[in-house]
């Protein structure tokens, strides 16, 4: 046996990613042959039948030929992927063995806090091997077994053996060929005679690395009068705060947008996501308590620990030097969950990097530019119909005053107008200058609350910006001597200048706090007047702001105060390309999300359902894979006496799917339903649909499809119903409706009837519609956007189908298409 | 002209072949006018072109509504304008609920108006929908349904007016929303536009029958004939024309053929 064992080939890794370092204990070559397979078997420590049933599974494998129907499978090579990859030697149950590296993945994930909150049992699934899985305490008692299909073989191996490929033969297709021969993790569940399980039991699954298939198989047998309903699926973490150099709301953002990632750099949003939540959100306010946002409790946060950088020295006298500044410096930031954060602990702020079209600016222009945001208005004089910019001092700013004049002689080439009102002892510079006011304008914004810098300002290199800033301060602040040092304050009513010129100072190496003066009435010299909200910018020079650290890239900015508030609302989280970082109020926080790596990955499962008698069994999936994954899965359930099996499948993601939810019907009263909707954009294939057998006399079959395609994606209804003889008095009824939302957009349909017996009720509809340009006029003649309008007809038009799911999967449905939807118009 | 729709010397193509030759009509806020005609004249063709219909063809002419040309305006911007269609035949939105279609429509007008507009509170939308719900004599369970997805005739008419009470728009253009209705039915739905209308408001309404002004009294009265608007005058041109029938218009206007 040649394991390679603990190859750390560095694929896909990157800084503080969430693709962690691949540390596995083993991975296999590539490719697979009878080696590989009796490998995987031998290090999972597997009984001879189980190997005996892959090897079987193999040849079957090579032997079939490559279905050639459906979709385009031509460009999987079979040879380049790793068939089995084991994260970890050691199997635990409880979180703290899990091992560190890949329990931060999970924590990523948000999986701990998931489980807490509504999952009764969560089996995560790092590529190969499920890890972690545990099961709430009374769903034990009840003798529910829900653990990773590895562990079922060897704790359950007579009930495993039992069932095993009992509904989803390795012969069945090539595909469930290939699962049979190398499957690893997935889920078992096993329910007792009458138990019902009330709460969704939930499953994680992701694919980590590249050219890695992923194998799962999961096997449930709902014994006599049992329920339970399993979902499948990827539930984002979130929060609602801004993000970004611009700082919009998270909410506002929209996939293609670009954000600033923990490097200061940006990076494209390739996907947002929303849940609803209720529970505490964790609020963390930094050294700037303008800058405290909040996010859920198991979002990552990027920080040093405070605890790590510890000074060691003892206490000294009176003062105990608690962080050892070096340390600090050199500490690797981690990815930290919120909810495990500690007052002190080091947040991350990085410096938003200048980027994009650099205009030239005179140093003469940013420095009036910085006057005009600290005393400036530009306007046009009512009467005289003159373009004005015009600049207000106090009578004793004489040094600013001066400035201010040559400035615009220099800048304009005029003679400015001074005038001195003594009354009020403030003197005004103006000139008549459209050029200037139109700079003034583009640049630094208009009115008291609503100055703020250009992207073409923002984009300037720090040395440039350093005489806009001087001016500004010149013109507008305060500073106070602290012993050798200095405190300096400006004052804005504008909130998005206030976060620039932090953003400005930060790429100075100078680290301001933001605080909010709120607003309000007030009565000055008699007068009732509102004041605006102020916010002040504070900062020192020639000495450190608190235990603030620059770290060069970054800022290292302790936590002064972390509060828990409750929370019942929609929370957000955006899918950003690598580092997976953005910015929430400036401080780096993490993606979380499915990775999307450039190769082709396989995810090739098999699901097998047993539902006894008068039981029920509903299984839930929102697949969203990244769209280079081959979906291929067979999913299959067999229904006995008055049993039923319901399949809820959702399609959005991947490449390529192929995927048609069975039921066998295998005794009178067996029910089965399968509700399937696709989304096809462009380059992916959803192949999708549904398969009833029915075997016996008085069974139910109901399959509603829905697909929609657009920007040239493709959608293929395929389904198959065979009624065997005698099979008396059953129940057929087929509805697949497509829509597809331009012209290079295609739908088919292939439905199969093989009916064997006369006495049976059949109903079948099919239609194909385009969203019709009298749809989209009805809908715009009421002032709905063009773009609006199309998203509506889709949602609409899967309504039905997506009233059946459990509300948050149906908010997260409608979200997905709506994001599928932004950016195309019918 | 701020408070006044001004069609001028419109001409319109459908699939190349002219349709309006020639239409001036200016209807001011405050008034109703009844367009009158038989059919093929023209008229739900200039209903369509007013509101912004993609397949039309506009020759020559303007359209002025608060100071611009509108043919150049999507009609989501004309409806944002204030302009409002009630449709002859509305399509179905299967899947999308009345009270969902109504609730986006009034905040994509809020967003316009100002883009921090978080929307209408739920609870006070409902009280709106409620209040105008009523005023059609509608029950509360209408608007759970889908927007004219198996609806009567008389339903789909009705939730035109109904869309037009919650719009409230300041130009209204009702294309045969007496047609398809018993007449219990033309009485509710007029009622209604009666109730809806106000002095901040111009009503366009297009009629193939006289028999709707008997509830809506018009101050002013077009009779539209092979694409041009070849009469107008006040109330009393509609008894005229009931009485003459459309058959008097065709010997009158029927165009001389120039050799």
């Amino acid at each position: 046996m040649a394991a390679e064992t603990f190859d750390l080939s560095e694929l896909g890794t990157y800084k503080y990613g969430f693709s962690m370092p691949e540390r596995y204990a083993y991975k296999a070559r590539k490719g697979l042959s009878r080696e590989i397979v009796e490998e995987i078997s031998w290090l999972k420590g597997e009984p001879d039948w189980m190997r005996e049933f892959r090897l079987q599974a193999l040849e079957i494998f090579l032997r079939k030929p490559m279905p050639t129907w459906g979709a385009d499978l031509s460009t999987i090579d079979f040879d380049d992927i790793y068939y089995y990859i084991k994260p970890t030697d050691k199997k635990s149950r409880s979180w703290d063995e899990v091992p560190e590296e890949i329990r931060r993945t999970f924590e990523l994930l948000g999986i701990p806090e998931a489980e807490r909150r509504f999952l009764a049992g969560v089996g995560a699934q790092y590529e190969s091997e499920v890890v972690y899985h545990n099961l709430q305490e009374h769903l034990r008692k009840l003798g529910v077994i829900f653990v990773d299909t590895d562990t079922a073989v060897r704790e359950y191996p007579d009930l495993v053996r039992e069932y095993f490929g009992t509904v989803v033969p390795p012969d069945d297709n090539k595909f469930a060929a290939l699962n049979s021969a190398v499957w690893s993790g997935g889920s078992f569940i096993y329910v007792p005679p009458g138990v019902h399980v009330d709460l969704p039991l939930q499953a994680y699954f992701r694919i980590n690395a590249q050219n890695v298939g992923q194998f799962e198989r999961t096997l449930i047998i709902a014994e006599e009068g049992a329920f339970v309903h399993y979902v499948e699926g990827c539930l984002p973490a979130g929060e609602q705060v801004s993000i970004g150099d611009r700082w919009v709301n998270i909410e506002a953002v929209k996939p293609g947008d670009f954000v600033v990632t923990e490097t200061g750099r940006k990076a494209k949003v390739r996907a947002v996501m929303v849940r609803p939540y209720r529970g505490d959100l964790i609020e963390i306010q930094p050294v700037s308590r303008y800058n405290t946002f909040r996010l859920t409790p198991e979002h990552p946060v990027l920080v040093v620990r405070r605890e790590t950088v510890r000074a060691r020295r003892r206490a000294r006298g009176a003062w105990l030097p608690e962080v050892d500044t070096a340390q600090l410096l050199q500490a690797q930031p981690t990815y930290v969950p919120a909810g495990e954060l500690r007052e002190g602990d080091f947040l991350v702020f990085p410096k938003v990097q200048a980027e994009g079209y650099r205009p030239h600016f005179t140093l003469e222009l940013l420095r009036l530019l910085g006057y005009y945001l600290a005393e400036g208005s530009a306007y046009i004089h009512r009467t005289l119909r003159q373009p004005v910019v015009a600049f207000s001092f106090g009578e004793h700013e004489i040094r600013a005053i001066e400035e201010v004049k040559r400035l615009i002689q220099k800048v304009t080439g005029k003679k400015p107008q001074v005038v001195h009102v003594r009354g009020k002892h403030a003197v005004t510079i103006s000139v008549y200058s459209r050029e200037l006011m139109e700079f003034c304008l583009e640049h630094a914004g208009k009115g008291a609350a609503d100055k703020r810098l250009s992207e073409a300002v923002m984009a300037l290199p720090p040395e440039q910006t350093a005489p806009l800033l001087e001016a500004y301060f010149a013109g507008d602040g305060n500073r106070w001597p602290r012993g050798s040092a200095e405190l300096r304050r400006i004052a804005t009513a504008s909130e998005t200048l206030a976060r620039q010129i932090q953003e400005l100072l930060a790429r100075q190496g100078i680290y301001a706090s933001i605080r909010v003066r709120k607003g309000g009435s007030d009565f000055i010299q008699g007068r009732r007047i509102h004041r605006r909200d102020q916010f002040i910018l504070t900062w020192t020079r020639g000495r450190r702001m608190g235990e603030v650290r620059d770290a060069g890239d970054y800022f290292l900015v302790p936590i002064k105060a972390i509060r828990r508030v409750p929370y019942d609302g929609f929370v957000f989280n955006l899918d950003v390309e690598e580092p997976n970082s953005y910015l929430v109020r400036g401080f780096a926080v993490h993606n979380c999300t499915a990775p999307i790596y450039t190769t082709d990955s396989l995810h090739s499962a098999v699901v097998e359902i047993i539902v006894k008698p008068g039981a029920r069994v509903r299984y839930t999936t929102i697949q969203n894979w990244s769209t280079n994954v081959y979906n291929l899965v067979t999913k299959r359930s067999a229904v006995y006496r008055d049993g039923v099996m319901e399949w809820v499948d959702g399609n959005l993601g991947s490449k390529v799917t192929m995927k048609y939810p069975s039921v066998y019907l295998m005794e009178p009263g067996a029910r089965g339903e399968i509700l399937s909707i696709a989304f096809a954009g462009r380059g992916q294939h959803q192949d999708a649909g549904g398969k009833a057998i029915h075997a016996a006399p008085h069974t139910s079959s109901r399959i509603i499809s829905k697909s929609i395609s657009k920007d040239g994606g493709r959608t293929s209804y395929r389904g198959l119903v065979r009624v065997y003889p005698g099979a008396e008095g059953a129940k057929v009824s087929v509805n697949c409706d497509a829509l597809i939302l331009d012209e290079i957009s295609r739908s088919d349909t292939y439905p199969y009837m093989e009916i064997e017996e006369d006495n049976v009720t059949i109903g079948h509809e099919a239609t194909v519609s385009k969203i019709s340009d009298e749809q989209l006029f009805y809908l715009m003649s009421r002032g709905i956007s063009q773009e609006e309008a199309a998203a509506m007809i889709v949602t609409g038009f899967v309504e039905p189908l997506v009233k059946e799911l459990p509300m948050e999967y149906a908010v997260e449905m409608n979200r997905l298409i709506r994001l599928q939807m932004s950016g195309s118009v019918g | 002209m701020e408070d006044a729709l001004i069609i001028q010397d419109l001409h319109v193509r459908v699939e190349g072949k002219p349709v309006l030759r020639g239409v001036d009509l200016t209807v001011r806020k405050g008034e109703i006018h009844a367009l009158m005609g038989p059919n093929g004249s023209g008229k739900t063709t200039l209903a369509y072109v007013l509101m912004g219909h993609p397949a039309y063809s506009v020759d020559q002419g303007e359209v002025l509504w608060k100071g611009q040309n509108i043919l150049e305006l999507p009609p989501d911007e004309r409806a944002h304008l204030g302009l409002f269609l009630a449709f002859q035949y509305p399509v179905a939105v299967p899947g999308v609920t009345v009270a969902n279609f109504l609730r986006a429509a009034l905040n994509e007008r809020r967003k316009r108006l100002n883009p921090e507009d978080k929307g209408i509170p739920i609870p006070e939308f409902r009280k709106l929908l409620r209040e105008k719900l009523a005023l059609l004599g509608l029950e509360d369970s209408f608007a759970a349904r889908y927007v004219n997805d198996g609806f009567s005739g008389g339903e789909k008419k009705r939730l035109e007016i109904l869309q037009m009470a919650v719009l409230q728009p300041e130009m209204a253009i009702l294309d045969e929303t007496d047609s398809g209705l018993d007449i219990d039915g033309v009485r509710t739905v007029a009622e209604g536009i009666n109730r809806i209308f106000n002095p901040n408001m111009g009503i366009l309404l297009i009629t193939h029958y006289q028999r709707i002004l008997n509830y809506i009294k018009p101050h002013f009265v077009h009779v539209m004939y092979n694409g041009r608007v070849v009469a107008s005058g006040g109330p009393d041109l509609a008894l005229e024309l009931e009485e003459k029938g459309y058959e008097w218009l065709r010997e009158q206007f029927v165009e001389q053929p120039t050799s």
